[in-house]
């Protein structure tokens, strides 16, 4: 099945997934299943396949071209496999709410989109996926209306302040090689000198940044991340995003290319040290905000950006285990803050909307799967031994290391133990502690809610503790990209890379912790007691108040609140502030009345008759 | 340790182990509170018998009510006593908790302790000396040895005893029976 | 066989070690408070009585969350080399450390959070807001001592240029100490030490007096015999990293044990005499001297490396 094939689908499943939907709420709902489902068989199929065809000759003097390598496949089943598992997710979300068949279709659209982005071959094509999946994602956020409306809006403003900064470093490609295919480009672009690569990739790099909200272009993300509907979350933080990732792995390895790219910038600053040290920063003051978030969802979509901090780290070290680590953790990320964002959804689904992490707790008694999952996967964000997170960002440190950025080093690991705190009052918050009175009846989250969950638990625990699965594609895409390959075994690294073997580390931890169960065998079974039954100095608990959650982390939120603003968005509001400002007096020659706009053109006329006979024109 | 010793620990660990680590609940209730630090503390050391003070009931086994017991503290007690995991033994210290001491006439002072909990052991006194406590520590010993100090039993057994007693000084208790009442009437007519 | 025997023994000594580091901690603090103490076994006294009650639990991850937290650190210790000098092969069995070849100091530096994030997640599930306070004062608390700890870890391993943490101590037995080479590091690390134990004057994690004993409010009988065990492997893993990274390891097992006695005094005379600190105060701290000392040796020696 070529590329062009799996974009048909996909765009055709999300055309006619609408005009099902038209006639029958259920056909729809099968049908949407059935083309996410296939689409991830199509991908999984063309594993391996290296193929490049032109599929509209000539658009506007350009070729556009579709190809697949290991790169582009990398992504695409990323993406076609999130997205398959938002759509079942989304299946009792949705249900009875408004829009449906809108929302099947702009959910089908972005991911037809995000795999058009990742199989096109020239840049022109990538724009224009780019733009439609822009567009459809802005259909998604203001989805809810309300609140979501303006988020929507910051969202689709700073994207199309992105487009046009990726639209001008087209036409600077364009003007100077007269091509825009993507394999041509990195032919010709090697004798490129000077400034020429920096401009183009400051431009790229403001695009793909707004994208994968690198601070500071982050502003949009949090609001847009909370008020998504829940499965468009996953979505948005596991996949969207990262296409910014891949804009700008394609550009900078794929495009310019590794020794171009180490040229780049003045001799004392490069490009990607800066790229380095904004995501050393991008890792940094996220987690802390994150560490102060009461709303589950805000504080998952803080956490993303940290998150995209440790891939713009790894990718701006340029080494091939760095970008090994990098697409690895893309790859994790995605699935990790996919389950996130889905059980966040599930809670949300079965209370009604409450995400309010001061007004849940206990839910582990009535959503054991969910939290079940949930935990694996805020371990996988730590990064907690036996999850694939574990194995992404020991690369990155490992590469930050051994190339001598203990700095750098020191930013991933303490965004890591930062990431301890907010999944832990994520997890305690929403799961743990007393149940409160009104949640006491709750049941769990419908079946075709929880199997995406277990599907992510399953990979991250599995790519945990065999992590040659993935290592072994991608070590393929960074020999691909210009570096050595970089071998994995199956369950880890050689004593060459580094000494790592997770499937021993995961024998001896079955065994001790076979040997305790089988030592705390020895004392009698505890006796089970109600949540009520619990120490309160001699007096009765009180039933569902019971709880510390309100300000979990109050000693540090007291002393690093003042220094923890957004300032960037604050900046960024001012400014459009102001900016609507100067608009407004603009608006004011618009007078709306015929003899102003005579005076207007006598005006001009008028000066130009001056003009002329001065000898000015 | 002579070889007597050995042999007990070999038979029964779990008891010789409760015999020298005894972690103490304080229930700090009245004036005989204030001889509890100098018992823990530098002066007397009750550490070297193993008794060190435990913050919460659920660690202890040694349940020390120091002081007369008012009715409202009663609640706490016996809450305190039924969050104690078993085996545990309860020592009461001083002479209110065995008479009422001098508050025998006291509308609002339960007189007698054991009539709501089940009491081990008794360290009579107004107020007892420090020293009188590790007396007392090595008599609950010798109890628990002969297996004499099985207060926790005697609770579970007569559990509908209690708490009828319980429900009398105290009216409705507001939580759940530890055991199951089932057998009242069975009881009643044995 | 040599590896199955290691791969026993390196948990069991650290268990027995530690129980009696445990049982000397109390025995020393009472010599300084001019008492008898209790004996050098109590903790092991404790241990059988807590596994001889009977305890109560309030769900399953309470109960298991402990059981992590044990099988964590236990698995951490297999980890660290204990002792033993590196033959001349890069992956020998000549030192006590039977999965050095399965992960370095970064699986170490992971693989100590087990500990803490289990009995987090046990003592969260306890529905009982003390425990939820102190689970709230530990992670701030590792953050705040994680970030020198940090430094210093990133410090010896731009020193000696690599992440595995046998043959850091195969250098340090070459050419001279850690606390010699990277010194500033080993002061920050030493003042550290106290907060990564979780004594005074930081233990406010398990102030009893406070907020009755934190995490283990709720825990009795087995379950605390196990966070009693978890403490004494903890103890152990943390005093034999110090000596390793520092210290030079041990020739063999007995000098290894020697230079933990002798880290573990240090600390229990600190344990003595000072009262317990805010939280607030702790982070504080951690954030500026030891973070302080830290940092310049980790630019001193990324400087001294690049120049």
């Amino acid at each position: 099945m070529s590329a062009q094939g799996i974009l048909i689908t996909a765009f055709a499943g999300a055309g006619l997934s609408y005009a099902l939907g038209l006639t029958s709420a259920r056909l729809r709902e099968v049908f949407a299943i059935v083309v996410s489902v296939l689409l991830v068989c199509l991908i999984a199929i063309t594993h391996g396949q290296g193929a490049e065809h032109v599929y509209y000759p000539d658009f506007l003097g350009l070729d556009l071209v579709l190809r697949m390598d290991a790169l582009a496949w990398f992504f695409a089943i990323t993406v076609s496999m999130v997205g398959c598992l938002s759509v079942i997710f989304s299946l009792h979300y949705v249900r009875g709410k408004e829009k449906e068949n809108f929302y099947y279709f702009a959910l089908l659209l972005v991911n037809a989109a995000m795999l058009g982005i990742v199989l096109s071959g020239d840049l022109l094509s990538f724009f224009i996926f780019w733009e439609i999946m822009s567009w459809a994602a802005f259909l998604l956020i203001s989805y809810k209306r309300g609140r979501a409306l303006d988020a929507g809006l910051k969202y689709v403003i700073m994207s199309i302040l992105g487009s046009c900064a990726m639209l001008l470093a087209l036409l600077y490609l364009y003007a100077n090689y007269n091509t825009l295919v993507i394999s041509d480009l990195a032919q010709q672009i090697r004798s490129a000198a000077g400034g020429f690569p920096l401009w183009v990739m400051l431009a790229f790099a403001l695009g793909f940044g707004i994208k994968c909200a690198l601070i500071p272009l982050h502003t949009w993300l949090p609001d847009a991340h909370s008020e998504a509907p829940s499965p468009f979350s996953a979505v948005l933080s596991g996949i969207l995003i990262k296409m910014g990732i891949y804009g700008f792995i394609l550009v900078m390895y794929g495009v310019v290319g590794l020794k171009l790219l180490l040229e780049v910038g003045a001799p004392w600053l490069h490009f990607h040290t800066v790229l380095c040290w904004l995501g050393a920063i991008t890792i940094l003051i996220p987690t802390f905000i994150a560490l102060l978030q009461d709303d589950a969802k805000r504080l998952l979509a803080w956490s993303s950006i940290g998150q995209i901090g440790y891939i713009m780290l790894a990718i701006g070290v340029a080494t091939s285990l760095g970008l090994a680590g990098a697409l690895f953790h893309t790859l994790n990320h995605a699935v990790f803050k996919a389950l996130l964002f889905l059980a966040v959804g599930a809670v949300e689904y079965k209370t009604g909307g409450v995400r309010d992490l001061n007004r849940l707790g206990g839910l582990i008694r009535r959503m054991p799967v969910t939290f079940a999952c949930a935990l694996i996967g805020g371990l996988g964000l730590i990064g907690v031994p036996l999850t694939s997170g574990f194995v992404s960002k020991w690369l990155i440190y490992k590469t930050l290391i051994t190339e001598g950025h203990p700095f750098l080093a020191l930013a991933a690991l303490v965004g890591t133990w930062g990431a301890i705190l907010y999944v832990y009052k994520l997890l305690h918050n929403m799961f743990l502690g007393q149940l409160p009175e009104k949640y006491a009846n709750l049941e769990a989250a419908p079946f075709s809610m929880q199997l995406p969950l277990m599907i992510c638990g399953f990979i991250i625990v599995l790519f945990g503790i065999l992590p040659g699965i993935p290592l072994s594609v991608i070590g393929g895409i960074v020999g691909t990209l210009g570096f050595e390959p970089v071998t994995a075994t199956l369950t880890g690294f050689g004593p060459q890379i580094g000494p790592l073997n997770t499937l021993n580390l995961c024998a001896a931890f079955a065994g001790v912790l076979l040997v305790i169960v089988a030592f705390r065998g020895i004392a009698a079974r505890p006796k089970p007691v109600s949540q009520d039954d619990s120490y309160a100095a001699g007096a009765a608990a009180p039933a569902g108040k019971y709880h510390h959650t309100v300000r979990f982390y109050d000693p540090l939120e007291r002393m690093t609140g003042g220094y923890l603003r957004d300032w960037v968005d604050q900046f960024y509001l001012s400014a459009a502030g102001k900016a609507k400002g100067v608009f407004n007096g603009v608006r004011r020659i618009y007078t709306g009345d015929v003899r102003t706009y005579v005076m207007y053109i006598v005006a001009l006329l008028t000066f130009l008759i001056f003009a002329h006979t001065a000898g000015w024109l | 340790m002579d070889r007597n010793q050995i042999t007990k620990w070999l038979k029964s660990p779990g008891k010789m182990a409760h015999k020298y680590s005894l972690h103490a609940v304080y229930f700090c209730t009245g004036c005989g509170i204030i001889e509890i630090p100098p018992v823990i503390t530098a002066r007397w050391d009750a550490e070297r018998f193993g008794v060190i003070p435990v913050a919460t009931p659920r660690q202890g086994n040694l349940f020390m009510i120091t002081g007369y017991v008012s009715v409202k503290t009663l609640k706490a007690i016996i809450r305190t006593y039924e969050q104690m995991p078993d085996p545990k033994y309860t020592v009461a210290f001083g002479s209110c908790p065995i008479n009422g001491g001098m508050y025998w006439d006291s509308y609002n002072t339960i007189k007698h302790l054991d009539k709501y909990i089940p009491v081990d052991g008794w360290i009579a006194g107004c107020m007892p000396r420090p020293e009188a406590v590790f007396v007392g520590v090595t008599h609950l010993w010798t109890l628990i040895d002969k297996e004499m100090a099985n207060g926790y039993i005697r609770y579970k057994k007569k559990y509908a005893a209690y708490r009828s007693n319980q429900e009398m000084a105290l009216g409705e208790l507001d939580w759940p029976p530890l055991y199951p009442i089932e057998d009242e009437t069975e009881e009643e007519s044995k | 066989m040599t590896r199955i025997i290691q791969l026993v023994l390196s948990p069991l000594i650290a268990l027995v070690v530690g129980v009696l580091l445990l049982g000397l901690s109390r025995k020393i603090i009472a010599r300084i408070h001019r008492r008898y103490g209790p004996p050098i076994y109590q903790p092991v006294i404790d241990v059988i009585r807590m596994m001889s009650q009977r305890s109560i639990s309030h769900g399953s991850l309470f109960d298991l969350g402990v059981v992590f937290a044990l099988a964590g650190s236990l698995v951490t210790v297999m980890f660290i080399p204990l002792g033993g000098t590196q033959a001349c092969q890069p992956f020998a069995h000549g030192v006590l450390c039977p999965l050095s070849s399965s992960g370095g100091l970064l699986v170490v530096m992971y693989l100590m959070l087990l500990g803490p994030l289990g009995l987090a997640l046990g003592a969260g599930d306890s529905a009982n807001p003390n425990a939820s306070i102190g689970v709230s004062r530990k992670l701030l608390l590792a953050l705040a001592y994680e970030v020198p700890f940090l430094l210093v870890i990133l410090a010896v391993m731009s020193h000696y240029e690599t992440i595995s943490l046998t043959e850091i101590v195969a250098r340090q037995q070459q050419a001279g100490w850690g606390a010699l080479s990277v010194p500033l590091s080993a002061v920050a690390a030493f003042l550290i030490l106290p907060a990564m134990l979780g004594v005074r004057p930081f233990d406010l994690v398990s102030a009893p007096q406070e907020i009755a004993s934190g995490p283990m409010a709720e825990y009795g009988g087995r379950s605390l015999a196990l966070i009693k065990l978890y403490g004494a492997t903890h103890l152990f893993l943390v005093i034999a990293l110090f000596v390793d990274l520092f210290l030079g390891g041990g020739v063999n097992l007995a000098t290894f044990l020697l230079k933990m006695l002798i880290v573990f005094m240090a600390v229990e005379m600190i344990n003595a005499v000072l009262p317990r600190v805010k939280i607030e105060d702790a982070i504080k701290f951690c954030w500026k001297w030891p973070a302080g000392l830290a940092l310049l040796q980790m630019a001193i020696t990324v400087l001294s490396k690049s120049g």
